[in-house]
């Protein structure tokens, strides 16, 4: 555990100065998520104008739910974005031999390596927005129940890691994923929506085979109305499941990597 | 073989190249954006208890985000960012080399991609119509008129993605710059909620940019819910955007020449 701490220190070390290389690109890339994050506010606020409620959800408690995606997203971009970004071109043209005979695990090792430091400034952003929507919140809370969507939220940005890289172990198979990444780009519009505005089917998917729905909007529940055990349940087991098949998909895709370049 | 016709045919090659991924993205992609939009405005509808919202029936709602999937697409083509990694890996100089002018390639590339995507747009708009009980000859003249206002739309931002693109001669990496424009456009553009959901003071606003000609006018042009000054006002402002975004791109592209190393960085 301190050896991997200590090699995510060099990781962090590393990350800064390459984002320091590339100054302007580094400052457009914080405008685009601060725009990013304008768009998902504004997009609600709009729809606020012609409803009182969304899926049972007044503007104050929708602005917890937005500002909790941001925040998953926000922890997604800054530590494993850009390294799941260039996974499938690893496989595809046989460059993870050089990950594979590292003496860390190769799953971290290519999970974490670089840390986004420009989504880190991002990150700030969002934990801002997120401390306002609370600030704002004028129903009555509980700190245990902050300290407990803040959990939830962590294990969101897990899940959020997990389904994109069950969304990049097929290139193991196909070869390229492009289609696949494509895929789960336009399916985490799912996680940017309430989950009560899904029925039958659909929530199932959202909520139990893609469970994008868990991410955030589960969380956001918990804190506003408080979840039912089942529910509290059903969130950590969909977790541990898809992380067990994570780990034993990513072993037989290993197995058919054939190192040389297709 | 023309020229032209030769970029055609190298383009649709590449597209057809992954044959699999395309059919993953069109079918997944547009099924899920629709699904998801759908559930929400359903949410909506039933919240407010209403049969109509700012115009909009749910029936006609769902048929707005049928198109905009493809209706996006066919706007912004594919060739996101590929300029700044020829700049950087020096195959920049190709351009300075063929025999027809970068802006004419450029943007015949770009268009390319629109069209096939158009196709999947009348592929969309036909399948709902048949699948809802016929479709009849006014919707079909809606469907060729909507083409032909994406088909526009799509020429102005190539021109902007084309500006954009070669502010890579300056910047190394300009991604997140597209991103941003793309987020600007849809949001504005009526991609995520039609623009008449939105504030008075916001349309009146829009009115004089292009955001709203790029995607909510030629939805509303395929679905015939648009009127004809809109139809007349639309295409003024279209051109005068591309041309707008045209010099600016021509601009960049005469003084950009001279900062390329021809050697790559």
């Amino acid at each position: 555990m301190k050896r991997y701490l200590k090699l995510y220190l060099h990781f962090l070390r590393f990350s800064f100065s390459k984002a320091m290389e590339f100054r302007l690109d580094f400052t457009f890339r914080i405008v685009m998520d601060i725009i990013y994050y304008f768009v998902n506010l504004a997009l609600f606020k709009i729809l606020f104008l012609h409803t009182d409620l969304i899926a049972g959800w007044t503007l104050e408690q929708m602005m917890i739910f937005v500002a909790s995606y941001l925040l998953v997203d926000a922890i997604n971009m800054t530590f494993f974005s850009t390294n799941l970004w260039w996974l499938p071109y690893y496989i595809n043209k046989g460059d993870l031999d050089y990950y594979l005979i590292r003496p860390v695990s190769a799953l971290f090792f290519l999970s974490v390596r670089e840390f986004s430091a420009n989504s880190f400034l991002n990150l700030i952003i969002a934990v801002f927005i997120f401390v306002y929507s609370i600030i704002n919140y004028t129903q009555p809370w509980e700190v245990e129940k902050l300290f407990g969507l803040i959990l939830l939220l962590i294990n969101g940005a897990f899940i959020y890691y997990l389904i994109q890289m069950l969304m990049i172990i097929p290139a193991f198979w196909t070869q390229s994923t492009r289609g696949f990444i494509d895929l789960f780009y336009t399916l985490g519009l799912a996680m940017e929506r309430p989950d009560r505005i899904f029925k039958g089917w659909i929530r199932i998917i959202f909520t139990t085979i893609l469970p994008f729905s868990l991410i955030a909007s589960f969380p956001a529940r918990y804190f506003i109305e408080g979840l039912e055990e089942l529910s509290l349940l059903h969130l950590l087991s969909v977790s541990l499941v898809l992380w067990i098949l994570i780990l034993s998909l990513w072993k037989k895709g290993l197995r058919n990597y054939s190192s040389a370049s297709s | 073989m023309k020229w032209w016709a030769f970029i055609i045919a190298s383009e649709m090659r590449k597209i057809l190249a992954f044959r699999f991924d395309f059919w993953v993205t069109f079918l997944g992609q547009s099924f899920i954006q629709i699904i998801i939009s759908i559930s929400l405005w359903k949410s909506i509808f039933e919240s407010r208890e209403s049969q109509e919202m700012m115009g909009y029936s749910l029936e006609s709602i769902v048929l707005y985000y049928l198109i905009v999937p493809v209706g996006s697409k066919m706007l912004t083509g594919e060739n996101i960012g590929f300029l700044s990694r020829e700049i950087y890996d020096g195959s920049f100089n190709r351009y300075l080399l063929y025999p027809i002018s970068f802006f004419q390639y450029k943007t015949l590339t770009y268009l390319t991609y629109s069209c096939f995507y158009g196709l999947q747009l009348i592929f969309i708009f036909l399948s709902y119509h048949i699948l809802s009980g016929g479709i009849q000859s006014e919707q079909l003249i809606n469907l060729l008129a909507g083409f032909i206002f994406f088909f526009m739309a799509s020429v102005t931002y190539s021109q902007l993605a084309l500006g954009i693109e070669l502010i890579s001669l300056w910047a190394d990496n300009i991604w997140s710059l597209m991103v941003m424009t793309r987020f600007l456009c849809f949001f504005f553009g009526g991609a995520y909620i039609p623009v008449d959901f939105f504030p008075q003071f916001m349309k009146d606003i829009l009115v004089f940019t292009p955001f709203p000609y790029l995607i909510n006018l030629p939805i509303k042009v395929t679905m015939g819910s648009a009127r004809m000054e809109d139809l007349f006002s639309g295409t003024v402002a279209l051109l005068v955007w591309t041309i707008l975004f045209h010099l600016g791109a021509r601009l960049l592209w005469k003084k950009g020449q001279y900062h390329y190393s021809g050697v790559g960085i």
